[in-house]
Protein backbone atom coordinates (compact mmCIF):
# COMPACT_ATOMS: atom_id res chain seq x y z
CA UNK A 1 0.00 0.00 0.00
CA UNK A 2 1.40 3.31 -1.04
CA UNK A 3 -0.19 5.09 1.91
CA UNK A 4 1.73 2.88 4.34
CA UNK A 5 4.95 3.41 2.42
CA UNK A 6 4.36 7.13 2.64
CA UNK A 7 3.80 7.06 6.38
CA UNK A 8 6.92 4.96 6.81
CA UNK A 9 8.98 7.28 4.62
CA UNK A 10 7.95 10.31 6.64
CA UNK A 11 8.76 8.66 9.95
CA UNK A 12 12.09 7.37 8.61
CA UNK A 13 13.13 10.91 7.72
CA UNK A 14 12.27 12.43 11.08
CA UNK A 15 15.93 12.20 12.15
CA UNK A 16 16.74 14.74 9.43
CA UNK A 17 15.16 17.37 11.66
CA UNK A 18 17.88 19.68 13.00
CA UNK A 19 17.96 20.79 16.61
CA UNK A 20 15.89 23.84 17.50
CA UNK A 21 18.37 25.71 19.71
CA UNK A 22 20.37 27.60 17.07
CA UNK A 23 17.24 28.14 15.03
CA UNK A 24 15.44 29.74 17.93
CA UNK A 25 18.34 32.11 18.54
CA UNK A 26 18.43 33.04 14.85
CA UNK A 27 14.69 33.76 14.90
CA UNK A 28 15.08 36.06 17.88
CA UNK A 29 17.98 37.90 16.26
CA UNK A 30 16.23 38.40 12.98
CA UNK A 31 12.98 39.47 14.64
CA UNK A 32 14.88 42.10 16.63
CA UNK A 33 16.49 43.43 13.47
CA UNK A 34 13.17 43.66 11.67
CA UNK A 35 11.45 45.25 14.63
CA UNK A 36 14.08 47.97 14.73
CA UNK A 37 13.92 48.49 11.03
CA UNK A 38 10.15 48.77 11.10
CA UNK A 39 10.14 51.33 13.89
CA UNK A 40 12.81 53.35 12.24
CA UNK A 41 10.96 53.25 8.97
CA UNK A 42 7.71 54.41 10.49
CA UNK A 43 9.42 57.26 12.28
CA UNK A 44 11.10 58.25 9.07
CA UNK A 45 7.75 57.99 7.33
CA UNK A 46 6.02 60.48 9.55
CA UNK A 47 8.92 62.86 9.42
CA UNK A 48 9.33 62.64 5.70
CA UNK A 49 5.66 63.04 5.05
CA UNK A 50 5.73 66.24 7.00
CA UNK A 51 8.87 67.39 5.26
CA UNK A 52 7.43 66.50 1.90
CA UNK A 53 4.25 68.33 2.70
CA UNK A 54 6.24 71.34 3.84
CA UNK A 55 8.15 71.30 0.61
CA UNK A 56 11.42 70.59 2.29
CA UNK A 57 13.76 68.62 0.10
CA UNK A 58 15.20 65.52 1.63
CA UNK A 59 18.28 64.05 0.08
CA UNK A 60 17.47 60.42 0.63
CA UNK A 61 15.21 58.10 2.45
CA UNK A 62 17.59 56.48 4.86
CA UNK A 63 20.55 58.39 6.21
CA UNK A 64 23.09 55.71 5.57
CA UNK A 65 25.90 58.18 5.20
CA UNK A 66 26.48 60.65 8.01
CA UNK A 67 25.29 64.18 7.37
CA UNK A 68 27.86 66.91 7.63
CA UNK A 69 26.57 68.33 10.85
CA UNK A 70 23.22 69.91 11.57
CA UNK A 71 22.14 72.08 8.75
CA UNK A 72 19.30 74.12 10.13
CA UNK A 73 21.14 77.39 9.85
CA UNK A 74 22.87 78.74 6.81
CA UNK A 75 23.47 76.91 3.58
CA UNK A 76 24.00 73.25 4.25
CA UNK A 77 26.81 71.38 2.67
CA UNK A 78 25.73 69.39 -0.33
CA UNK A 79 22.59 71.41 -0.88
CA UNK A 80 20.22 69.99 -3.42
CA UNK A 81 19.93 71.74 -6.69
CA UNK A 82 17.65 70.73 -9.49
CA UNK A 83 14.14 69.43 -9.16
CA UNK A 84 13.13 67.23 -6.25
CA UNK A 85 10.50 64.53 -6.17
CA UNK A 86 9.16 63.17 -2.92
CA UNK A 87 6.86 60.17 -3.00
CA UNK A 88 4.13 60.05 -0.35
CA UNK A 89 2.14 56.86 0.03
CA UNK A 90 -1.03 56.83 2.07
CA UNK A 91 -1.72 53.23 2.97
CA UNK A 92 -4.84 51.65 4.40
CA UNK A 93 -5.12 49.14 7.21
CA UNK A 94 -6.07 49.82 10.81
CA UNK A 95 -4.25 48.99 13.99
CA UNK A 96 -0.65 48.02 14.45
CA UNK A 97 -0.97 44.79 12.56
CA UNK A 98 -3.44 44.87 9.70
CA UNK A 99 -3.53 41.76 7.58
CA UNK A 100 -2.68 43.63 4.38
CA UNK A 101 -2.03 47.10 3.14
CA UNK A 102 -2.55 48.81 -0.19
CA UNK A 103 -1.31 52.25 -1.15
CA UNK A 104 -4.57 54.01 -1.94
CA UNK A 105 -3.12 57.49 -2.07
CA UNK A 106 -0.03 57.90 -4.18
CA UNK A 107 1.16 61.47 -4.23
CA UNK A 108 4.30 62.75 -5.86
CA UNK A 109 5.44 66.10 -4.47
CA UNK A 110 7.44 67.82 -7.19
CA UNK A 111 9.61 70.79 -6.31
CA UNK A 112 10.92 72.43 -9.46
CA UNK A 113 14.53 73.56 -9.78
CA UNK A 114 13.47 77.20 -9.76
CA UNK A 115 11.77 76.54 -6.38
CA UNK A 116 8.75 78.49 -7.59
CA UNK A 117 6.12 76.39 -5.83
CA UNK A 118 5.37 72.76 -4.96
CA UNK A 119 3.31 70.57 -7.24
CA UNK A 120 1.18 67.80 -5.79
CA UNK A 121 0.67 65.10 -8.37
CA UNK A 122 -1.82 62.35 -7.60
CA UNK A 123 -1.22 59.05 -9.33
CA UNK A 124 -4.56 57.20 -9.47
CA UNK A 125 -4.50 54.03 -7.44
CA UNK A 126 -6.32 52.15 -10.23
CA UNK A 127 -3.68 53.07 -12.77
CA UNK A 128 -2.51 50.06 -14.75
CA UNK A 129 1.21 49.69 -14.26
CA UNK A 130 3.80 47.03 -14.77
CA UNK A 131 5.04 45.74 -11.44
CA UNK A 132 8.47 44.14 -11.50
CA UNK A 133 8.10 40.41 -10.99
CA UNK A 134 4.32 40.47 -11.06
CA UNK A 135 3.26 41.49 -14.55
CA UNK A 136 0.67 44.22 -14.79
CA UNK A 137 -1.55 45.33 -11.96
CA UNK A 138 -3.06 48.31 -10.30
CA UNK A 139 -0.72 50.86 -8.83
CA UNK A 140 -2.05 50.42 -5.30
CA UNK A 141 -1.30 46.69 -5.39
CA UNK A 142 2.44 47.27 -5.77
CA UNK A 143 2.44 47.98 -2.06
CA UNK A 144 0.99 44.58 -1.22
CA UNK A 145 3.68 42.39 0.24
CA UNK A 146 1.77 39.27 1.08
CA UNK A 147 0.13 37.74 4.11
CA UNK A 148 0.21 37.86 6.99
CA UNK A 149 2.42 40.81 7.79
CA UNK A 150 2.47 43.83 5.53
CA UNK A 151 6.02 44.95 5.10
CA UNK A 152 6.07 48.75 4.78
CA UNK A 153 9.65 48.62 3.64
CA UNK A 154 9.09 46.14 0.84
CA UNK A 155 5.82 47.83 -0.14
CA UNK A 156 7.49 51.19 -0.40
CA UNK A 157 10.49 49.91 -2.32
CA UNK A 158 8.40 48.21 -4.96
CA UNK A 159 5.95 51.12 -5.32
CA UNK A 160 8.84 53.50 -5.64
CA UNK A 161 10.31 51.44 -8.46
CA UNK A 162 6.97 51.33 -10.22
CA UNK A 163 6.54 55.10 -9.91
CA UNK A 164 10.09 55.78 -11.09
CA UNK A 165 9.59 53.49 -14.10
CA UNK A 166 6.25 55.05 -14.87
CA UNK A 167 7.19 58.69 -14.57
CA UNK A 168 10.82 58.54 -15.56
CA UNK A 169 11.77 60.84 -12.69
CA UNK A 170 14.18 60.13 -9.89
CA UNK A 171 12.40 59.72 -6.58
CA UNK A 172 14.63 61.60 -4.14
CA UNK A 173 12.82 60.69 -0.99
CA UNK A 174 9.62 59.18 0.15
CA UNK A 175 7.44 58.24 3.02
CA UNK A 176 4.69 55.86 3.92
CA UNK A 177 1.85 57.29 5.89
CA UNK A 178 -0.45 55.00 7.79
CA UNK A 179 -3.73 56.18 9.26
CA UNK A 180 -2.01 56.47 12.64
CA UNK A 181 0.81 58.55 11.17
CA UNK A 182 -1.62 60.85 9.45
CA UNK A 183 -3.50 61.36 12.70
CA UNK A 184 -0.31 62.12 14.60
CA UNK A 185 0.96 64.64 12.09
CA UNK A 186 -2.35 66.46 12.01
CA UNK A 187 -2.56 66.63 15.76
CA UNK A 188 1.05 67.79 15.94
CA UNK A 189 0.06 70.97 14.09
CA UNK A 190 -3.16 71.29 16.13
CA UNK A 191 -5.37 70.34 13.22
CA UNK A 192 -5.63 71.68 9.69
CA UNK A 193 -8.22 73.76 7.90
CA UNK A 194 -9.44 71.89 4.85
CA UNK A 195 -11.69 73.51 2.28
CA UNK A 196 -14.14 71.24 0.48
CA UNK A 197 -16.11 72.25 -2.62
CA UNK A 198 -19.03 69.98 -1.71
CA UNK A 199 -20.31 68.14 1.33
CA UNK A 200 -18.68 64.77 2.07
CA UNK A 201 -20.52 62.10 4.03
CA UNK A 202 -18.44 59.45 5.74
CA UNK A 203 -19.06 55.84 4.78
CA UNK A 204 -17.19 54.67 7.85
CA UNK A 205 -18.44 56.99 10.60
CA UNK A 206 -21.36 59.33 11.14
CA UNK A 207 -19.32 62.37 10.27
CA UNK A 208 -20.48 64.75 7.61
CA UNK A 209 -17.98 67.23 6.32
CA UNK A 210 -19.86 70.32 5.11
CA UNK A 211 -18.88 72.22 1.99
CA UNK A 212 -16.49 75.06 2.75
CA UNK A 213 -13.52 75.42 5.07
CA UNK A 214 -13.35 73.57 8.35
CA UNK A 215 -10.82 72.70 11.00
CA UNK A 216 -10.08 68.97 11.20
CA UNK A 217 -8.22 67.18 13.92
CA UNK A 218 -6.22 64.00 13.31
CA UNK A 219 -9.11 61.56 13.56
CA UNK A 220 -11.35 63.64 11.31
CA UNK A 221 -8.58 64.00 8.73
CA UNK A 222 -8.13 60.25 8.59
CA UNK A 223 -11.86 59.83 8.18
CA UNK A 224 -12.03 62.37 5.35
CA UNK A 225 -9.10 60.90 3.47
CA UNK A 226 -10.63 57.43 3.58
CA UNK A 227 -13.83 58.55 1.84
CA UNK A 228 -14.43 57.35 -1.67
CA UNK A 229 -17.81 55.64 -1.89
CA UNK A 230 -20.18 58.56 -1.52
CA UNK A 231 -18.06 60.82 -3.70
CA UNK A 232 -19.32 61.38 -7.25
CA UNK A 233 -15.90 60.81 -8.77
CA UNK A 234 -14.84 58.07 -6.34
CA UNK A 235 -11.12 57.59 -5.91
CA UNK A 236 -10.36 60.70 -7.99
CA UNK A 237 -12.29 62.84 -5.55
CA UNK A 238 -10.47 61.18 -2.73
CA UNK A 239 -7.15 62.04 -4.36
CA UNK A 240 -8.31 65.64 -4.66
CA UNK A 241 -9.21 65.68 -0.99
CA UNK A 242 -5.76 64.32 -0.17
CA UNK A 243 -4.28 67.25 -2.06
CA UNK A 244 -6.55 69.65 -0.21
CA UNK A 245 -5.38 68.13 3.03
CA UNK A 246 -1.70 68.45 2.15
CA UNK A 247 -2.25 72.04 0.98
CA UNK A 248 -3.97 72.76 4.28
CA UNK A 249 -1.12 71.13 6.20
CA UNK A 250 1.34 73.39 4.40
CA UNK A 251 -0.78 76.47 5.13
CA UNK A 252 -0.93 75.45 8.75
CA UNK A 253 2.82 75.02 8.93
CA UNK A 254 3.29 78.46 7.38
CA UNK A 255 0.81 80.01 9.80
CA UNK A 256 2.72 78.50 12.68
CA UNK A 257 5.87 80.02 11.29
CA UNK A 258 7.39 76.62 10.84
CA UNK A 259 9.11 77.19 7.54
CA UNK A 260 11.03 80.27 8.59
CA UNK A 261 11.78 79.26 12.14
CA UNK A 262 14.26 76.40 12.35
CA UNK A 263 13.66 75.88 16.05
CA UNK A 264 9.94 75.57 15.49
CA UNK A 265 10.49 73.18 12.59
CA UNK A 266 12.67 70.90 14.63
CA UNK A 267 10.18 70.94 17.48
CA UNK A 268 7.35 70.09 15.17
CA UNK A 269 9.27 67.33 13.50
CA UNK A 270 10.10 65.68 16.77
CA UNK A 271 6.44 65.93 17.77
CA UNK A 272 5.50 64.17 14.56
CA UNK A 273 8.05 61.47 15.08
CA UNK A 274 7.55 60.93 18.78
CA UNK A 275 5.79 57.80 19.86
CA UNK A 276 7.09 56.03 16.83
CA UNK A 277 10.80 56.45 17.27
CA UNK A 278 10.98 54.47 20.46
CA UNK A 279 14.18 52.89 19.37
CA UNK A 280 17.47 54.30 20.56
CA UNK A 281 18.93 54.17 17.12
CA UNK A 282 15.90 56.01 15.82
CA UNK A 283 16.32 58.50 13.08
CA UNK A 284 18.14 61.73 13.93
CA UNK A 285 15.60 64.13 12.53
CA UNK A 286 17.95 66.99 12.01
CA UNK A 287 19.89 64.93 9.52
CA UNK A 288 16.91 64.81 7.27
CA UNK A 289 16.63 68.53 7.04
CA UNK A 290 19.48 68.98 4.64
CA UNK A 291 17.80 71.61 2.56
CA UNK A 292 15.48 74.38 3.51
CA UNK A 293 13.71 75.38 0.38
CA UNK A 294 13.75 78.83 -1.02
CA UNK A 295 10.25 78.36 -2.20
CA UNK A 296 8.86 81.52 -3.65
CA UNK A 297 5.35 80.34 -2.89
CA UNK A 298 4.11 77.51 -0.72
CA UNK A 299 0.75 77.49 -2.45
CA UNK A 300 0.80 74.08 -4.11
CA UNK A 301 -0.59 73.24 -7.52
CA UNK A 302 -2.81 70.14 -7.39
CA UNK A 303 -2.59 67.87 -10.44
CA UNK A 304 -3.51 64.34 -11.36
CA UNK A 305 -1.76 62.10 -13.82
CA UNK A 306 -4.16 62.17 -16.80
CA UNK A 307 -5.74 58.76 -17.33
CA UNK A 308 -8.16 57.32 -19.85
CA UNK A 309 -11.34 55.29 -19.25
CA UNK A 310 -11.06 51.77 -17.78
CA UNK A 311 -9.61 49.18 -20.17
CA UNK A 312 -11.60 46.19 -18.98
CA UNK A 313 -13.96 45.00 -16.30
CA UNK A 314 -11.15 45.05 -13.81
CA UNK A 315 -11.47 48.85 -13.77
CA UNK A 316 -7.81 49.34 -14.46
CA UNK A 317 -7.08 52.76 -15.85
CA UNK A 318 -4.60 53.33 -18.66
CA UNK A 319 -2.54 56.48 -19.07
CA UNK A 320 -4.44 59.03 -21.14
CA UNK A 321 -3.03 58.37 -24.61
CA UNK A 322 -2.81 62.04 -25.52
CA UNK A 323 -2.38 64.05 -22.32
CA UNK A 324 -0.48 61.39 -20.36
CA UNK A 325 2.82 61.27 -22.25
CA UNK A 326 2.90 65.07 -22.59
CA UNK A 327 2.36 65.45 -18.87
CA UNK A 328 5.07 62.95 -17.99
CA UNK A 329 7.48 64.63 -20.38
CA UNK A 330 6.76 67.99 -18.73
CA UNK A 331 7.33 66.45 -15.32
CA UNK A 332 10.62 64.80 -16.14
CA UNK A 333 11.88 67.89 -17.98
CA UNK A 334 10.84 70.07 -15.05
CA UNK A 335 8.49 72.33 -17.00
CA UNK A 336 5.20 71.72 -15.27
CA UNK A 337 4.52 75.46 -14.99
CA UNK A 338 4.37 75.65 -18.75
CA UNK A 339 2.17 72.54 -18.93
CA UNK A 340 -0.21 73.94 -16.34
CA UNK A 341 -0.46 77.20 -18.27
CA UNK A 342 -1.50 75.21 -21.33
CA UNK A 343 -3.93 72.98 -19.41
CA UNK A 344 -5.50 75.13 -16.69
CA UNK A 345 -8.52 72.81 -16.58
CA UNK A 346 -6.31 70.05 -15.17
CA UNK A 347 -5.57 71.95 -11.99
CA UNK A 348 -7.40 70.87 -8.88
CA UNK A 349 -8.22 73.90 -6.70
CA UNK A 350 -6.87 73.15 -3.25
CA UNK A 351 -8.63 75.88 -1.33
CA UNK B 1 0.11 32.04 25.90
CA UNK B 2 3.30 33.99 25.26
CA UNK B 3 5.50 33.70 22.22
CA UNK B 4 8.15 32.00 24.36
CA UNK B 5 5.73 29.37 25.59
CA UNK B 6 4.57 28.74 22.07
CA UNK B 7 8.11 28.38 20.78
CA UNK B 8 9.07 26.11 23.69
CA UNK B 9 6.49 23.53 22.77
CA UNK B 10 5.75 24.07 19.09
CA UNK B 11 9.06 24.88 17.43
CA UNK B 12 10.26 21.28 17.23
CA UNK B 13 7.04 19.87 15.73
CA UNK B 14 6.94 22.75 13.23
CA UNK B 15 10.50 22.07 12.22
CA UNK B 16 9.71 18.38 11.71
CA UNK B 17 6.71 19.37 9.65
CA UNK B 18 8.90 21.68 7.55
CA UNK B 19 11.38 18.87 6.98
CA UNK B 20 8.57 16.71 5.62
CA UNK B 21 7.41 19.55 3.39
CA UNK B 22 10.77 20.52 1.97
CA UNK B 23 12.63 17.24 2.29
CA UNK B 24 15.72 19.20 3.27
CA UNK B 25 16.89 20.22 6.75
CA UNK B 26 18.38 23.54 5.66
CA UNK B 27 15.38 24.62 3.68
CA UNK B 28 13.23 23.53 6.59
CA UNK B 29 15.23 25.78 8.90
CA UNK B 30 14.89 28.72 6.56
CA UNK B 31 11.18 28.15 6.17
CA UNK B 32 10.57 27.89 9.91
CA UNK B 33 12.84 30.82 10.62
CA UNK B 34 11.06 33.12 8.21
CA UNK B 35 7.66 32.03 9.50
CA UNK B 36 8.55 32.30 13.16
CA UNK B 37 10.07 35.76 12.76
CA UNK B 38 6.73 36.90 11.44
CA UNK B 39 4.96 35.03 14.22
CA UNK B 40 7.07 36.81 16.79
CA UNK B 41 6.54 40.24 15.25
CA UNK B 42 2.80 39.67 15.04
CA UNK B 43 2.37 37.64 18.16
CA UNK B 44 -0.70 39.46 19.44
CA UNK B 45 -2.65 38.61 16.31
CA UNK B 46 -1.42 35.02 16.28
CA UNK B 47 -2.38 34.57 19.93
CA UNK B 48 -5.89 35.84 19.22
CA UNK B 49 -6.54 33.02 16.74
CA UNK B 50 -8.75 30.14 17.89
CA UNK B 51 -5.83 27.83 17.51
CA UNK B 52 -2.49 29.65 17.32
CA UNK B 53 -0.84 26.43 16.33
CA UNK B 54 -3.06 25.92 13.33
CA UNK B 55 -2.71 29.58 12.42
CA UNK B 56 1.07 29.26 12.38
CA UNK B 57 0.93 26.00 10.49
CA UNK B 58 -1.17 27.76 7.90
CA UNK B 59 1.36 30.60 7.68
CA UNK B 60 4.19 28.14 7.26
CA UNK B 61 2.32 26.12 4.67
CA UNK B 62 1.43 29.22 2.66
CA UNK B 63 5.02 30.32 2.83
CA UNK B 64 6.11 26.96 1.49
CA UNK B 65 3.52 26.87 -1.27
CA UNK B 66 4.33 30.46 -2.29
CA UNK B 67 8.01 29.68 -2.32
CA UNK B 68 8.71 30.21 -5.95
CA UNK B 69 6.48 33.24 -6.17
CA UNK B 70 9.14 35.11 -4.46
CA UNK B 71 9.44 35.69 -0.91
CA UNK B 72 11.15 33.74 1.67
CA UNK B 73 14.22 32.16 0.22
CA UNK B 74 15.64 35.49 -0.76
CA UNK B 75 14.76 37.22 2.47
CA UNK B 76 16.49 34.94 4.89
CA UNK B 77 19.38 36.86 6.34
CA UNK B 78 20.56 34.85 9.26
CA UNK B 79 20.51 31.17 9.51
CA UNK B 80 21.14 29.19 12.66
CA UNK B 81 24.73 28.10 13.09
CA UNK B 82 25.32 25.22 10.73
CA UNK B 83 24.53 22.12 12.64
CA UNK B 84 27.28 19.61 12.00
CA UNK B 85 25.42 16.88 13.77
CA UNK B 86 22.44 16.73 11.42
CA UNK B 87 21.82 13.03 11.25
CA UNK B 88 21.51 11.49 7.85
CA UNK B 89 19.23 8.50 7.49
CA UNK B 90 21.51 5.52 7.77
CA UNK B 91 19.76 2.60 6.22
CA UNK B 92 22.25 0.20 4.78
CA UNK B 93 20.27 -2.33 2.86
CA UNK B 94 19.53 -1.84 -0.81
CA UNK B 95 15.88 -2.33 0.08
CA UNK B 96 16.01 0.83 2.12
CA UNK B 97 17.39 2.73 -0.86
CA UNK B 98 14.52 1.41 -2.92
CA UNK B 99 12.04 2.44 -0.31
CA UNK B 100 13.52 5.92 -0.20
CA UNK B 101 12.71 6.39 -3.81
CA UNK B 102 9.32 7.42 -2.57
CA UNK B 103 11.06 10.33 -0.79
CA UNK B 104 12.62 11.57 -4.01
CA UNK B 105 9.37 11.13 -5.93
CA UNK B 106 7.70 13.33 -3.33
CA UNK B 107 9.98 16.17 -4.31
CA UNK B 108 8.57 16.15 -7.82
CA UNK B 109 5.00 16.70 -6.70
CA UNK B 110 3.44 20.15 -6.85
CA UNK B 111 3.88 21.78 -3.45
CA UNK B 112 0.24 21.90 -2.54
CA UNK B 113 -0.09 18.20 -3.23
CA UNK B 114 2.94 17.39 -1.15
CA UNK B 115 1.63 19.56 1.68
CA UNK B 116 -1.70 17.71 1.56
CA UNK B 117 0.09 14.36 1.74
CA UNK B 118 2.23 15.45 4.69
CA UNK B 119 -0.78 16.80 6.54
CA UNK B 120 -2.73 13.60 6.07
CA UNK B 121 -0.08 10.89 6.30
CA UNK B 122 2.43 12.50 8.62
CA UNK B 123 0.39 14.87 10.77
CA UNK B 124 -2.69 12.61 10.60
CA UNK B 125 -5.05 15.55 10.36
CA UNK B 126 -8.66 15.16 9.24
CA UNK B 127 -9.46 16.50 5.77
CA UNK B 128 -11.46 19.38 7.22
CA UNK B 129 -8.42 20.69 9.02
CA UNK B 130 -6.20 20.13 6.01
CA UNK B 131 -8.63 22.18 3.96
CA UNK B 132 -8.47 24.94 6.55
CA UNK B 133 -4.69 24.98 6.51
CA UNK B 134 -4.46 24.93 2.74
CA UNK B 135 -7.29 27.44 2.44
CA UNK B 136 -9.36 25.37 0.05
CA UNK B 137 -12.47 23.18 0.02
CA UNK B 138 -12.47 19.67 1.48
CA UNK B 139 -13.20 18.26 -1.96
CA UNK B 140 -10.11 19.99 -3.31
CA UNK B 141 -8.02 18.39 -0.58
CA UNK B 142 -9.31 14.94 -1.46
CA UNK B 143 -8.81 15.39 -5.16
CA UNK B 144 -5.28 16.69 -4.78
CA UNK B 145 -4.37 13.83 -2.46
CA UNK B 146 -5.75 11.27 -4.86
CA UNK B 147 -3.94 12.93 -7.73
CA UNK B 148 -0.70 12.86 -5.75
CA UNK B 149 -1.18 9.20 -4.88
CA UNK B 150 -1.89 8.39 -8.50
CA UNK B 151 1.35 10.07 -9.53
CA UNK B 152 3.29 8.10 -6.92
CA UNK B 153 1.64 4.85 -7.99
CA UNK B 154 2.60 5.51 -11.57
CA UNK B 155 6.22 5.97 -10.45
CA UNK B 156 6.02 2.63 -8.66
CA UNK B 157 4.92 0.90 -11.81
CA UNK B 158 7.72 2.47 -13.83
CA UNK B 159 10.38 1.72 -11.25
Amino acid sequence: MIEDDLRAAFVRHEPLTPSTGPLRAAIDRLAAVRRRRRQRFQAAGVTLALLGALGVGVPQLRPDRPAEGPSLSGRPAGAQSGALNVLLLGVDGFGEEPSYRLADSVLLVHIPADRSRPYLISLPRDLEVSIPGRGTGKLNSAFYSGEPRPDLDAGYDLTRRVVADLTGVRVDAGAVLTFAGLRRITDAVDGVEVCLPTEVRSWHTRRTFPAGCQRLDGAASVDLLRQRRYLPDGAFDRDRNAQRYVAALIRRAVAQDVLTNPVRLTALLSAGGKGLAVDDDGLPLTRLVAVLPELKSVDPVGLSLPVGPPVDNASRLPLDPKLGPAFLAALSEDRLAQWVAQHPEQVNPTR
Amino acid sequence: MTYEEFADTRLAPLLRYAVMLTGDPHQAQDLVQETMVRVQLNWRRVARADSPERYVRRMLTNQYVDWRRGSWVRRVLLRGEPDASVPVPTDHAQSAVDRDQIWSWLSRLPRRQRAALVLRYYEDLPDVEIADILGCAVGTVRSSISRALATLRAEYVEA
